[in-house]
């Protein structure tokens, strides 16, 4: 029996559907991207944009006619209004909150699906451990992160580290759809780093809503996120390994200069930050919910640039946020000029159903929207430009992630994940670092020369190997 | 920046009403079972009809000794779960999650610390958990409202410490708004100043202090929309 999974969304939804994976390849179920050919089809929705829910009711109206035709089950799990989950209750075979994964396969039996194999059987993706053991069944907040993912890639992986929100930004409806901040025992978060970093994976993401938050819902026996990082880099020192580790998102109210430090003292740990701005104006801040001010997020970058003085900077920006004025967009803009990111990710606001601000009259036109976008766009592509320019001519790191769009070309990013393209054809470096020289800047990327790739490959092979 | 010690529930419980206190002017106050529920004097929940997926948040109108719990709730015309919350009888239940939010008092400004409290309306409710809360705390209170019926149960506050100020009619301590009287009276910039109410106010008392010296780090908003 086949099944196709199809998720949407953020690297959070992402790192879900690895762990989904898991359990439907450990009951047998073969993978396809087929969706005509599955004997059963999910989806990892996310509810940031309606466009993504409606894409979810789109594919569900269609899964449900060819249910007419043959047998198929159908689920859905990810990010779910409370709202639209009693509609697709109605819709949808199934349907669980990632914590209720390892109940997955009891679910399907319920529908009479008799498996290929059994659940721990010789099916399973992993099958030196159990694919569901005893504990995760039992901790019904915790549980469903003691079942190994099925990563995507065999050089990065997603490690979640926490899950939910309490923050309550108003644009934003996560803490409506994942709940409460629940951050996941340390030591599961050293194992699967340390047996990612054995396995040669290079570039691994601590993901969460707000990862420097981590710890504070279990503030009395877990320790906090500078601690964590400090635990992460220690792993590198011993392993003697080169990858890189990076997180995301921090949120500018718990950053902390511990962190910075602890982030500068182990090699490992990356030299990048991202840390959503959002506005540039305290009051849009206020009228966010986002409970820091343009004094305080300003001095976490000058601690940044301070402690972390190689780090690239990257942050999330909304334009148009309801009742946004001219002058306060212009606060925004000044922030960038301020602060000169290497990358920003702009967007137009656009009210998320069950978010707060959703209540309110989206007063901002479209076409004033596109003119801030498009304003803070060239801003960008400005200090992008300027920034890679001052890098060209020195020799970097490289991590290779793939072909390049023009052909002939390789592309890969710097531990500051800046864009580098350089000319080969040896696909054979694609999850190894490389050495090369920078020769050209762009907006948003640049071009070099590979520089000692035999010498690199032998080494990080020798590496994985031993 | 405020840091709350308290940790959310991971969901949301039914908590028994106790009693619907009636007020003035389509206000009252919501006494419910605490049912374990551990928060902070300025968080606040929300709240919302029993099995129904409307809740909405309201600042927590007692303090954490109480062995109840209260929210200050105005009936909104159309307000789908005020409308419901308001026509709760004793033994009723409603959906409550949190405790939420940073609109806390760190432990070192509550002794001694100058602090001044800017509210309109409903927005009193986190002031009344401060004070009954921390009698120790060396506050003023501002309190906007429109009418002297819709100061609520001020009795909570050092009446030498409450200064209300009434729109439309005498009577009030000061007649005009909030931010009328904070241009009249600057505050000291020494103070933390703390503001919730309508978004409105909030935005010019923001201005106001700022101009007055108030760093805005030294501003805490929580915003009633």
């Amino acid at each position: 029996m086949k099944y196709c999974l199809v998720h949407l969304g953020c690297q959070m939804n992402q790192s879900d559907a690895e762990r989904i994976r898991t359990v439907l390849e450990g009951m047998g179920y073969e993978r396809t991207e087929i969706e005509e050919e599955a004997n059963l089809l999910g989806i990892v929705a996310c509810s940031v944009r309606q466009k993504a829910i409606d894409k979810v009711y789109s594919r569900i109206h269609r899964w449900n006619t060819w249910k007419k035709k043959r047998d198929l089950l159908t689920f859905v799990s990810g990010c779910i209004l409370p709202a639209d989950r009693e509609k697709f209750l109605t819709r949808f075979d199934l349907l669980f909150t990632i914590n209720e994964l390892p109940g997955l396969p009891d679910m399907i039996r319920q529908y009479g699906v008799v498996s290929a194999a059994s659940v721990n059987g010789p099916a399973s993706a992993h099958p030196a451990e159990p694919l569901i053991p005893e504990e995760s069944k039992s901790d019904t907040a915790r549980g469903y992160w003691h079942i190994t993912p099925n990563y995507s890639s065999g050089f990065e992986a997603f490690v979640p580290i926490q899950n939910g929100c309490d923050k309550f930004c108003t644009f934003c409806a996560v803490p409506y759809t994942r709940g409460r901040e629940v951050s996941r025992p340390s030591q599961e978060i050293f194992a699967e780093v340390r047996r990612l970093v054995e396995n040669g994976y290079r570039s691994i993401t601590l993901l969460g809503q707000n990862v420097n938050s981590y710890g504070l819902d279990r503030r009395s026996d877990e320790i906090t996120f500078a601690q964590l990082l400090r635990g992460v880099g220690e792993i590198g020192n011993e392993s003697g390994r080169e990858f890189w580790v990076y997180f995301t998102s921090p949120h500018p109210h718990d950053m902390t200069d511990e962190v910075l430090e602890v982030i500068a003292a182990y090699p490992c740990l990356a030299n990048q930050i991202h840390l959503p701005i959002q506005s540039g104006d305290d009051k849009v801040l206020i009228r966010m919910n986002r409970n820091y001010r343009m004094d305080g997020y300003r001095r976490v970058v000058q601690s940044i640039r301070r402690i972390l003085p190689e780090a690239t900077l990257f942050t999330d920006i909304i334009v148009g946020f309801t009742g946004e004025t001219e002058e306060q967009f212009e606060r925004t803009r000044q922030a960038m000029d301020e602060f000169r990111y290497n990358m920003a990710y702009i967007a137009a606001y656009s009210p998320r159903p069950g978010a707060t601000s959703s209540r309110w009259a989206d007063d901002v036109s479209q076409d004033e929207k596109k003119r801030r976008l498009h304003v803070l766009s060239e801003q960008l592509q400005k200090d992008s430009h300027a920034l890679n320019t001052a890098l060209v001519g020195k020799t970097v790191r490289v991590l290779v992630d793939g072909k390049d769009r023009k052909e002939g070309f390789l592309s890969g990013k710097t531990e500051g994940k800046l864009i580098v393209r350089f000319r080969s054809d040896d696909t054979s470096l694609i999850g190894q670092f490389v050495n090369v020289k920078l020769t050209h800047a762009a907006t948003l990327s640049l071009t070099g020369e590979l520089a000692a790739a035999q010498a690199v490959a032998a080494e990080t092979n020798a590496q994985v190997a031993s | 920046m405020s840091q709350s010690t308290t940790v959310p529930r991971l969901q949301a419980l039914r908590h028994a009403v106790h009693h619907v206190r009636p007020l003035a002017e389509g206000a009252f106050v919501l006494r419910l079972e605490k049912n374990g529920l551990e928060f902070e004097p300025g968080q606040y929940i929300n709240v919302g009809p029993a099995g129904e997926v409307d809740m909405r948040e309201y600042s927590v109108y007692s303090t954490p000794g109480d062995d109840y719990l209260e929210i200050l709730v105005k009936e909104v015309e159309g307000g789908y779960v005020s409308s419901r919350l308001a026509a709760c009888r004793p033994g009723d239940e409603v959906n409550v999650d949190g405790p939420f939010g940073f609109f806390v008092i760190e432990e070192e400004a509550r002794h001694g610390k100058p602090l001044q409290f800017i509210a309109t309306g409903t927005g009193i409710s986190p002031f009344h958990s401060f004070a009954r809360a921390y009698p120790e705390l060396s506050y003023r209170v501002l309190h906007g409202t429109r009418y002297l019926s819709e100061q609520y149960e001020t009795e909570a506050f050092d009446q030498e410490r409450y200064l209300s100020c009434v729109t439309r009619e005498e009577g009030g301590a000061f007649h005009g708004r909030v931010t009328d009287h904070l241009r009249q009276h600057p505050v000291d910039p020494e103070s933390l100043c703390y503001l919730c109410g309508n978004c409105d106010m909030i935005y010019e008392a923001f201005d106001i202090l700022k101009s007055q010296g108030v760093p805005p780090e030294h501003l805490f908003a929580e915003v009633y929309f």
